[in-house]
């Protein structure tokens, strides 16, 4: 930052302007190649899937010879593809969707009511994150068992058990993270409203929903990148999801060789969430840190 | 958490207060419903599960399988104190070490490069936001994905790892076995610490953001050096945020399903050699293939309480960091 006092240049001064922009070079220097470190494995996971099998095994360069785009096509047919995304943005689509709204509505419960049992209910919640998933895995399994055996509602190897379970799984940490945004909005504008006739739930929808944005976007791509990445779950309600697409494919004998397919199919299984993420990158990294610098 | 006053509640106003809240619990309603279905119900069944001695074939009458009380509880924890047992609990004994090793050393790598990033990112430069950027991808790819780039990664033939270190740099000569044998716990944590620098760096940053900006002026001035001002004023600022994101990466590392989900791609299934064992792996394939229903569940229960502790230790700690602000 300029002085407002113009200083006299010493020699001394000069030299150490100098020597400050040798350490910012340096530091510059050092950024770029802790970021292109980072970047690597991306690339090579890019560049892989742009090369033929046996180039991947036995070429010395990083770069394909020819960039064989015509991986795609044949990765997406050979593995059945389609299908996968398909059940992948059913079921984290519509997650995400119910999820936030129900995270919303408790999260701004909690902000506005002092009622009975609130604390019981926050301590709850704070104690679903500390249950392991292997502990209750199977009692989850027996109970969609039993509702698909005994009321006819098949919540295993479809969507709707995915849907179920992944709208469930991420409000507890959802609603955290709406609580703070509504922890942040005045309460005036909603008593007007509430004074002028509307009832609570009007107030809430029409008010104080518009008001909390990118709150609901950080909510709900958090949501829908973390269904986006559920394996362990997924392979015990049989859903046919996107994570255990590829890693089927990747493990089937018949492709053991073909690495440049499996890498082809990872690189279609991140593009739709890397470009979710540049078009809500601000938001998101609002909501994320807002939590945490408070 | 703050503590409040609390009046004394007679029966008849707490009546009071719960219909004078009728809305809250309305609006409550469709999330507790979820939570008990989901967590909650299956939650309770496992803990009376891990009190069984359920097998395959008792596994959908569980409430008639033989009652054993603690002995799984018992087994476990004399096996892991005594190291003798079955092979399951010396599988299980083995996996807790590496995970404890994983877990801290994971933790420690993540913080101090995303510490590095963090301050090296709260500079004046051209591009900054594309480099904010850039740094967040590896948090974007999903988990699955990471472990499998890093199996490719570190192939023995056609490897980056062994292309960079045999063909372009030459620092070895053969290549080397990266996912079979001791250094299979290294390539594990290496590609957890590449997924998890990124979110570590960014919340430093909005934390360094915040500092104000009179504090190092007023250091200057007193003449303190880049050191100085570095640990007597960045480290205090940001220790809230190290410390809640060290629990949340200690919680995360030790049972939370991203490092299974890269252990899993990574190694081609739940079969992950002696050295990149971790608990969850490890609970859920000796669940699965030998079928020690109860058994998993204990172990599951014992692993909670694991971590419950660590949270209250945590808090313990770092109350006055947190209550600070």
């Amino acid at each position: 930052m300029a002085l407002p006092i113009s200083v006299p240049r010493t020699r001394q001064r000069a030299r150490a302007g100098a020597n400050s922009l040798i350490v910012e070079t340096l530091l510059n220097l050092l950024l770029i190649a802790l970021i292109l470190l980072l970047l690597l494995p991306i690339i090579f996971l890019f560049v892989s899937s742009l090369k033929t099998g046996r180039e991947f095994l036995s070429s010395n360069s990083f770069l394909p010879q020819t960039w064989q785009w015509s991986n795609y096509p044949e990765m997406w047919n050979q593995a059945n593809f389609g299908v996968y995304f398909r059940n992948s943005f059913i079921i984290c689509g519509i997650a995400t969707v119910v999820g936030t709204f129900f995270a919303a509505l408790t999260g701004y419960a909690l902000t506005r009511f002092r009622f009975p049992g609130s604390e019981l209910f926050s301590l709850a919640v704070t104690g679903t994150q500390l249950i392991p998933g292997t502990l209750f895995f199977i009692p989850l399994y027996l109970s969609f068992l039993w509702v698909r055996n005994n009321l006819g509602v098949p919540l295993i190897g479809t969507n709707y058990g995915g849907i179920l379970l992944y709208t469930g799984f991420y409000i507890p940490v959802s609603l955290w993270v709406m609580r703070s945004f509504f922890a942040a909005i005045p309460v005036d504008l909603e008593e007007q409203a509430m004074v002028d006739g509307a009832t609570r739930f009007q107030a809430f929808w029409r008010i104080v929903l518009p008001l909390t944005g990118p709150g609901l976007i950080s909510t709900g791509i958090f949501i829908f990148l973390t269904a986006w990445d559920e394996l362990f779950f997924a392979s015990i309600l049989r859903l046919r999801t996107v994570p255990l697409g590829l890693l089927l494919f990747a493990g089937n004998q018949n492709n053991q060789a073909r690495y440049d397919l499996v890498c082809a199919g990872a690189v279609a299984v991140t593009l739709p969430i890397i470009i979710l993420f540049l078009l809500l990158q601000r938001r998101l990294v609002q909501g994320l840190t807002a939590g945490a610098v408070k | 958490m703050a503590v409040r006053e609390m009046p004394v509640v007679t029966r008849r106003s707490w009546r009071r207060r719960v219909s004078q809240n009728r809305i809250a619990y309305a609006f409550l309603a469709p999330a507790v419903t979820l939570m008990v279905l989901i967590h909650l119900i299956p939650t309770l069944q496992a803990l009376y599960m891990s009190l069984l001695n359920l097998r395959q074939e008792n596994l959908r009458q569980y409430l008639r399988a033989p009652f054993v009380g603690l002995r799984h509880y018992q087994n476990i924890l004399i096996g892991l104190f005594t190291g003798t047992g079955s092979s399951y609990v010396q599988g299980l004994a083995q996996a807790l070490s590496n995970t404890f090793i994983f877990a801290f050393v994971v933790n420690a790598a993540i913080l101090g490069l995303g510490l590095v990033l963090a301050l090296l990112l709260n500079r004046e430069f051209v591009g900054r936001g594309l480099a904010r950027t850039l740094i967040l991808l590896p948090w974007i790819v999903p988990t699955f994905v990471a472990g499998l780039i890093f199996r490719y990664i570190f192939l023995q033939e056609g490897g980056l790892a062994n292309r960079i270190l045999v063909d372009w740099l030459g620092v070895m000569n053969t290549p080397t076995t990266w996912l079979v044998g001791p250094n299979a716990r290294w390539a594990l944590i290496i590609a957890a610490v590449w997924r998890g620098v990124p979110l570590m760096s960014l919340m430093l940053l909005a934390g360094l953001q915040v500092i104000p900006g009179d504090l190092y002026e007023a250091a200057g001035i007193d003449g303190a050096s880049a050191w100085q001002r570095f640990r007597y004023i960045t480290l205090p600022m940001l220790k809230p945020i190290i410390a809640i994101q060290l629990m949340f990466g200690m919680v995360f590392n030790f049972f939370g399903f991203g490092p299974y989900n890269i252990a899993v791609a990574m190694f081609g299934g739940l079969n992950l050699g002696t050295y990149a064992d971790l608990l969850i792996p490890t609970i859920a394939r000796q669940t699965f293939t030998n079928q020690l229903y109860s058994y998993g569940a204990a172990a599951s229960v014992l692993m909670m309480l694991v971590a419950m502790g660590f949270v209250v230790a945590w808090y313990r700690i770092f109350r006055d960091a947190l209550t600070a602000q």
